[in-house]
């Protein structure tokens, strides 16, 4: 008997099942579903960070030889190229360059003057890389730190009063299950409404879901060029008038126009500078401009990336949801889905999963305070999509994952 | 119990691969907390578990389960095998330094110490014991005899004077008055005693020592380990109790010179011969000698007459309690000479 097509799920539009060609290396039979940590390199990105340690690789900044003169071109089209995949305007906002996200947030955080705000806002879902630097910049500012609920669509629960001279610190996508701050925009109109400021750690939402945050009017983004096709690297996009606000404490040579016994100059006009002492990774720099313009470029199975990506989370989705005796932590599709099994530990699964060459991460994915202390949940199992991902891959693990729980259990 | 069970597995395999010594840090810290009693802070203990499953979880999931059962019960077995070799190692050293042997029991089973001919320990072993379900026979045998044998630690240090342990009637292999007195006790079958004699000769320990001897047969369980033992015991002693006046050599050490170096007419060894005869033999072959060695018919009378006699008995029996409560030895040969007691075999270099 046929069935009633009303109740029938809908067929997912057909998926492009090779794996890109940039990602030709990895080997046959590796399935690495932790973009969200860390996402594979384009061969292109891997090309040019090969090409400037073999072909071009001196210091950039104030050098007058060939080599350091390409660097400094590179490095300064690379902030081009941020300013221009969020649609910001250089003349509102700089490109810093450092570590990676923690240390971005932190950069600003712990470098906030005194006396100009009234509270430290953020919400329960926040990475560590916000949850532990806003306690102790509010420790230091001597300000009430209040933590505020998500809405399960992302948007952060919160009342215009609450944001009264606020330094808000979020994230624009969660590394649990990858729902968005979808009301970033009024978000920040409020906060700035009330003289706050609105740091934004855009580390999962760079790589596929950075739409939410062009044009933005934050006062300040950071990200990790390695989860979105880059090398290891972090980003601070912030405005010209934070950055000059900042007391700064971490300085170094780069940041400064001269120099004596008892004080110092900063550098005049680059503002990016007062967050980059010392020497900057030049290779990793140049490598994150050719993975933005790779991004441009893509299209995997003919598709735009966050096409593409949207029909691999909804397999992924599917495909875990359908395991008995697993639970989902999200609520829809995303690239990252948490997932925990009642009577399996997540580490053991991670482990059995890696020997059957299946990579996902297990445990609280550095949200131990919403994870573990809020919900109560056991360490938990995460499967995250990068552009690198194939159908193949996501049936391989949800396969190999119902096998081991029906086995175990 | 599992992270103790890795830490000392890692240990031993990181004695071989610097791959494995990332581990042992890891793996002292959880042993570290868990022998004091404090949760194991790391996830060593599932590290190592789910690792070790992974390739049966790959293939047969539904094995899991009791592999990982079957994980702890090995690794309880690893714990308690460990403690037991690391007791065993204790013991054995602390016996070869006490009594030079590192298996009490059967000391002659110990390549470590001299050779020697054991005396049997009659008690029942710790497996033994437990074979036979007396399992507070067990270790109540066993921590008693290591308690005997740390209780015997302050007699290695002690100055031994031969003087002190000689037997009633005591005869010398030569006699100078200028000359210390050497003691050995020996069993007249046992080999290595022959061994020792024919190391005393070549050596010329006889001369620089007044060596004389306790005669000990050998008695276990199943009798004495050399059938003849205890009837040349009884003719030696009776030969004390009955010198010979005028013997340059007195008759009891011409018997043992003769057992110990020279070969009966079948080319074998006097003691291997004596060894093989039954007791009708041997006490024909003694008594022969006897008439070799200058004795009449009528002290040839008297000597096997005070063999089978009393006081030949309680002097055996005295003797044997000098060996085993005052010496305390329980290798054959020992000697006593130079301040120090040498248990089992000593060289020809270790007697000059």
């Amino acid at each position: 008997m046929k069935r009633s097509t009303l109740f029938r799920r809908p067929v997912p539009a057909p998926l492009d099942t090779s794996r890109q060609g940039d990602f030709a290396y990895l080997e046959p039979g590796e399935v690495y579903l932790d973009a969200a940590c860390q996402s594979l390199r384009p061969q292109p990105v891997i090309d040019a960070i090969a090409d400037y340690y073999t072909t071009y690789n001196a210091c950039g900044g104030r050098v007058k030889y060939a080599w350091g003169q390409k660097v400094d071109r590179a490095v300064a089209d690379t902030r081009t190229a941020v300013l221009g995949l969020l649609r910001l305007s250089a003349r509102s906002y700089a490109v810093s360059f450092t570590l990676n996200t923690t240390y971005g947030l932190n950069l600003l955080l712990q470098q906030l003057p005194g006396g100009r705000f009234d509270r430290v806002v953020t919400s329960h879902i926040e990475h560590n890389s916000v949850f532990l630097p806003t306690i102790t910049a509010a420790r230091r500012l001597g300000l009430p730190r209040l933590v505020l609920d998500r809405a399960a669509d992302g948007a952060l629960l919160y009342e215009p009063a609450q944001l009264e001279k606020a330094v808000v610190v979020v994230n624009a996508a969660s590394n649990i299950d990858g729902r968005q701050l979808t009301n970033l925009a009024d978000l920040v109109r409020d906060t700035h409404a009330r003289g706050g400021i609105v740091i934004v750690d855009a580390a999962q939402a760079m790589g596929h879901a950075r739409g939410l945050l062009q044009k933005t009017e934050a006062d300040a983004v950071c990200f990790s060029a390695h989860k979105m096709y880059g090398a290891s690297l972090g980003v601070v996009v912030a405005r010209h008038e934070l950055l000059a606000s900042l007391e700064l404490s971490f300085v170094g040579g780069g940041m400064v126009q001269d120099v004596r016994e008892e004080d110092f100059d900063l550098v005049q006009g680059d503002p990016a500078a007062l967050l980059e002492p010392g020497l900057q990774a030049w290779g990793e720099i140049i490598a994150l401009g050719r993975a933005i313009a790779w991004l441009g470029d893509t299209r995997p199975g003919g598709l735009a990336p966050a096409e593409h990506l949207a029909a691999l989370s909804m397999r992924l989705y599917d495909g875990l949801a359908e395991i008995p005796g697993l639970t989902l932590l999200n609520t829809g599709p995303s690239p990252v889905v948490s997932v925990h099994a009642a009577t399996q530990d997540a580490h053991r699964l991670a482990v059995f999963l890696s020997h059957s060459q299946v990579s996902v991460r297990s445990g609280y994915f550095c949200a131990h305070h919403y994870l573990k202390e809020q919900l109560g949940l056991p360490p938990l199992l995460r499967f995250s999509l990068g552009l690198h991902s194939t159908v193949s891959d996501i049936d391989t693990a949800t396969q190999t994952l119902t096998r081991l729980l029906k086995g175990l259990s | 119990m599992f992270c103790i069970a890795a830490f000392i597995v890692l240990v031993v395999m990181a004695a071989f691969s610097a791959r494995y010594r990332r581990y042992v840090g890891t793996a002292w810290n959880c042993v570290w907390r868990r022998v004091t009693f404090r949760p194991c802070d790391t996830t060593f203990k599932q590290d190592v578990k789910d690792h070790l499953l992974a390739p049966i979880a790959a293939r047969r999931p539904g094995l899991v389960r009791p592999a990982s059962i079957t994980l702890e019960i090995l690794a309880v077995l690893v714990i308690l095998t460990t403690i037991w070799s690391g007791y065993t190692v204790v013991k054995s050293a602390v016996n070869l330094y006490v009594y030079g042997t590192c298996n009490k029991q059967d000391s002659a089973s110990c390549t470590l110490g001299a050779e020697a001919c054991s005396i049997p320990d009659e008690t029942p072993g710790f497996i033994e014991s437990l074979g036979a379900f007396d399992v507070i026979g067990a270790f109540g045998n066993e921590f008693a005899s290591l308690g005997e044998t740390f209780a015997a630690i302050p007699a290695r240090f002690q100055t031994w004077t031969a003087e002190d342990y000689l037997p009633a009637d005591a005869t010398f292999f030569a006699q100078d008055a200028a000359n210390p007195v050497a003691l050995e006790v020996i069993d007249p079958g046992c080999t290595f005693c022959r061994a020792l004699f024919l190391n005393i000769e070549e050596s010329g320990f006889e001369s620089d020592y007044n060596l004389t001897y306790i005669a000990y047969p050998i008695n276990g369980t199943d009798g004495y380990k050399f059938p003849n033992s205890l009837l040349v015991t009884q003719y030696l002693e009776a030969l004390r109790l009955h010198p010979l006046d005028g013997a340059e050599t007195p008759v009891d050490w011409q018997i043992l010179e003769r057992i110990f170096t020279e070969k009966a007419e079948t080319g074998l060894p006097w003691q291997d011969t004596i060894n093989k005869m039954d007791a009708r033999e041997a006490t024909d072959t003694l008594v022969g000698w006897l008439g070799e060695f200058g004795l009449s018919a009528e002290q040839i009378d008297v000597v096997v007459a005070e063999a089978g006699s009393d006081a030949v008995t309680e002097v055996i029996a005295a003797n044997k309690t000098i060996v085993e409560d005052k010496i305390n030895t329980i290798k054959i040969p020992t000697i006593i000479f130079n301040g120090r007691r040498h248990d089992g075999l000593v060289s020809v270099d270790g007697l000059q």
